[in-house]
């Protein structure tokens, strides 16, 4: 059971650093075919920053944040822009994952839409990867029983 | 000025090797938590020192930043396991 820690520094640095954290993260998924990166990585950050949360703040503080439910649900909701991605491409009469095809529906060139396609990508792995981190962690530090809402 | 930079690498590299004995052997958990540190900082240096010699600093400072990220993070956790035994 991770319980809230009562110092004041660690709970400080934690409120301050988190919003960077996240806006790096998204740097990190918005810029990973220009440089390293990609979806994974940002989706680790972006994971990072709310397994930080839950280690300064609590169990309790960090549910009302991100649940495991919600956890379960934006796990599920990446891997469907991903495969929805995909599957709009096969519909559209190309390969799977090509996304040459999607200039018919974005109304751009061929070569931006290869572009705007792998970033929609990237963001589907990036969501599933923050949560199935958080999952992990989370299910870690419970000792693997799942906490009723006890109010 | 790049083989300054190679030979900078390697001499932290070897440092990275004494600490990793200090984490693998060293007496007690506070001098292995101390040169798991240390490793983790050697390391972002000479990811820094690889973009140097490679010429795309810009690239490699990415990595870097977040591997202190973790790093940090990582150092947080194992100390909040040991304030209090075996509960974090």
């Amino acid at each position: 059971m991770t319980r809230a820690t009562d110092n004041i520094i660690l709970r400080t640095v934690a409120r301050v650093m988190i919003p960077f954290i996240q806006i790096y993260a998204l740097y990190v998924i918005m810029h990973g075919h220009h440089s390293p990166g990609g979806g994974f990585q940002g989706g680790v950050i972006l994971g990072a920053s709310f397994i930080l949360y839950l280690l300064t703040h609590g169990l309790k503080e960090a549910k009302i944040r991100m649940s495991e439910i919600k956890a379960g649900l934006f796990s599920s909701f990446g891997v469907l822009i991903y495969s929805g991605i995909g599957l709009l491409c096969l519909i559209l009469g190309s390969n799977y994952l090509d996304y040459g095809k999607l200039s018919a529906i974005l109304k751009v060139a061929p070569a931006q839409a290869r572009s705007l396609g792998i970033l929609g990508v990237e963001i589907g792995v990036g969501i599933t990867v923050m949560a199935v981190m958080f999952c992990v962690f989370f299910d870690i530090s419970t000792g693997g029983e799942l906490p009723e809402d006890e109010e | 000025m790049d083989s300054f930079f190679l030979w900078l690498g390697m001499g932290l590299f070897a440092l990275v090797l004494l600490c990793l004995y200090r984490g693998v052997f060293g007496p007690g958990v506070l001098n292995r938590i101390a040169g798991i540190c240390a490793i983790g900082t050697k390391t972002l240096v000479i990811l820094l020192l690889m973009g140097f010699i490679y010429n795309r600093v810009e690239m490699f400072i990415d990595i870097s930043m977040v591997y202190a990220l973790l790093n940090f993070i990582g150092t947080i956790t194992v100390a909040k396991y040991l304030e209090m035994k075996g509960e974090v």
